[in-house]
């Protein structure tokens, strides 16, 4: 009976074998923040391979070395942030957005005893403050772009002081060198958890629904294998719903896979819902947080961004997971979203 | 012109700057030498100030300098791989770089200025000064295995720039007068970061791009990652204003992540789970 038993098991792993060899191959890139889980939800449901993608993950230790893989053609996706393609394309790299990971995530953090001076919802409470930040993450340009949006000169009322890593940020908080900094997830909830520090507020209270980490594919490749791409974007749109409808098993998975620590995973995503995991590409966020980078100064020239940011793929993508599940109301929802940011 | 010519030209000044090979630092370790080829010109003078003050060794290289009397010979020399790096005029690098030669820029170095009147107000002449700057320059096919040393060549690079900055005007002058044997020394600007902006202004001044070039074939020769690594390394030591004042207006890519502790996956074996 074992025998019978071990050579099912072994036929029906053959083959999924075969079945996996034979479907196109997407080499995904990503770097391990909790709200890059929906790809290990779609692995781990099996979501990629129903849709008819073979999706191998590689995770990055920044960045720069990420996106490097991509512009040498050893990825096939990648979700490095948002300003590190910009960067790229700005400079003539040929890569286009197609989709999203992340949206929101960003927090001002400080000190218990700096907390009551930074209360209340109005920006102006930092004015003459000094922050800390990395320049060009995702809340130094977020943040100066809602300080613009809410009438504030940033340039003349507040102080910027830009740090190597977030590691560097949370010392200057902790030393009184700065009087706040600027940090994305898990590292606010670990420089909560480790140095007793406090988030004094959220950047999604100025800024809803800001872009974070975009998901890019380097354009040739996109363009000619379309299909592919849609089918991947379809699988990340089924895991969405698992992740609005599921939180207990995707807490396990995004815990499990990012080894970070389940506590902060589910404080983060369904406690605070301090970000979003959301493939939805966000056209209009991208072309904000192009328009922040610029007015502040980091890229002298502009370039039509426009021009490398693909919605169809998406569209169709969830297009086809509607026409099954017409009346699910994730999807209908993700459909709404869609037509007011894209 | 052909390699072939180009190396029968550049041949006997090959031999005549090996026979001018100066500033060999004091190394005590055994060891490869990185050999550094430089223009004998103001705007090199970063990498010799690297060499005087000891920076190279505190970056753990061990540099043998080359001095050429003109970029053609130098970019031959690198070519040639008879020097590993070289700091020669940027105008000149790019025009070889968009005839196809395997440069890659890394660090900047010093620009002559001209504080006249009507200086600023001449844009000929401001593109004209500007391609008479030095930049420093790697082969493209280095192996990667040498990427550390190239990060550490511009890291003490940026460690001259800041000696010279933390010097009085009076005292800087000197420096460079020294370095130049009593000739007299042009006004010059400073810095290390390759500034690829700064690049494609001088790129297209010149009108080098050629259609069939795809978009990023200038960024493909200005290695910024090389700058924002080795700014990167000495940002972990104590922050002064030179620093700052450099990482304020480099462009890089922000080092976003992880603060965990699990396994990374790499290209050679991806992650199936």
């Amino acid at each position: 009976m074992k025998r019978i038993i071990a050579a099912f098991l072994l036929s029906m792993f053959m083959m999924s074998v075969a079945v996996a060899a034979n479907l196109p191959k997407l080499r995904v890139g990503y770097v391990p923040e909790p709200a890059h889980g929906l790809y290990f939800v779609a692995k781990e449901k099996g979501y990629f391979k129903e849709e008819g993608v073979d999706v191998e993950l590689f995770q990055f230790g920044s960045a720069s070395e990420g996106i490097a893989a991509l512009k040498a053609e050893k990825l096939d996706v990648g979700t490095f942030g948002t300003t590190a393609p910009l960067l790229f394309i700005s400079k003539g790299s040929d890569f286009t957005f197609f989709g999203g990971m992340m949206i929101g995530g960003q927090a001002i953090v400080t000190r218990p005893d700096r907390l009551a001076e930074l209360a209340g919802k109005n920006l102006k409470v930092y004015k003459g403050k000094k922050i800390g930040l990395v320049k060009l993450s995702t809340g130094d340009v977020i943040f100066k772009g809602a300080l613009k949006k809410a009438g504030i000169d940033w340039k003349k009322d507040i102080t910027f002081v830009e740090l190597g890593s977030a590691t560097a940020v949370v010392e200057a908080i902790k030393k009184g060198s700065v009087d706040a900094g600027l940090l994305w997830p898990p590292h606010f909830s670990l420089a909560e958890k480790n140095s007793g520090l406090k988030v004094a507020h959220y950047l999604e209270e100025y800024y809803p629904k800001y872009t974070c980490c975009r998901i890019v594919a380097p354009t040739a490749k996109l363009n000619a294998d379309k299909d592919t791409y849609r089918r991947f974007l379809a699988a990340l749109i089924r895991a969405y719903r698992f992740y609005k409808t599921n939180p207990e098993e995707t807490v396990r998975i995004y815990t499990k896979s990012l080894k970070i620590d389940e506590g902060i995973v589910r404080n983060e995503t369904y406690v605070k819902k301090v970000s979003e995991s959301n493939p939805d590409p966000l056209r209009k966020g991208i072309l904000d947080f192009w328009q922040h980078i610029r007015e502040a100064g980091y890229i002298p020239q502009d370039y039509p961004i426009d021009k490398h940011i693909n919605t169809d793929i998406y569209k169709q993508a969830l297009d086809s997971v509607i026409k099954k599940n017409p009346k699910d109301k994730v999807y209908q929802q993700m459909l709404s979203f869609y037509k007011k940011n894209n | 012109m052909n390699f072939g010519h180009v190396h029968r030209i550049a041949a006997p000044s090959l031999m005549a700057v090996l026979l001018l090979v100066s500033g060999v630092m004091p190394c005590h370790a055994a060891g490869k030498f990185f050999r550094l080829g430089y223009l004998d010109h103001p705007g090199s003078a970063l990498c010799r100030v690297a060499a005087t003050h000891g920076h190279f060794r505190e970056e753990g290289l061990q540099v043998k300098l080359v001095k050429f009397q003109d970029t053609a010979s130098g970019l031959a020399a690198l070519e040639a791989g008879s020097i590993d790096a070289g700091a020669f005029m940027v105008g000149e690098a790019l025009g070889q770089i968009a005839k196809g030669k395997g440069f890659r820029i890394i660090a900047g170095g010093g620009t002559p200025t001209d504080t006249g009147p009507l200086a600023s107000l001449d844009e000929n002449h401001q593109g004209e000064q500007e391609r008479r700057g030095i930049v420093v320059l790697v082969p493209a096919n280095r192996p990667v295995a040498e990427k550390g040393s190239i990060i550490g060549l511009t890291a003490a690079l940026i460690r001259a720039h800041r000696t010279l900055q933390q010097q009085s005007p009076v005292v800087r002058q000197a420096t460079l007068q020294k370095l130049s044997q009593g000739a007299t020394v042009p006004n010059i600007h400073f810095d290390p970061n390759p500034d690829y902006w700064r690049m494609l202004r001088i790129w297209q001044g010149l009108g080098l791009q050629d259609a069939a070039m795809p978009g990023d074939f200038l960024a493909n020769h200005v290695y910024e990652e090389i700058y924002c690594d080795a700014l990167d390394r000495l940002l972990i030591g104590p922050m002064d204003p030179v620093l700052q004042e450099l990482f304020s207006k480099a462009v890089c890519t922000p080092n976003c992540c992880p603060a965990n502790s699990g396994r990374l996956f790499t290209l050679q074996g991806g992650s199936t789970q």
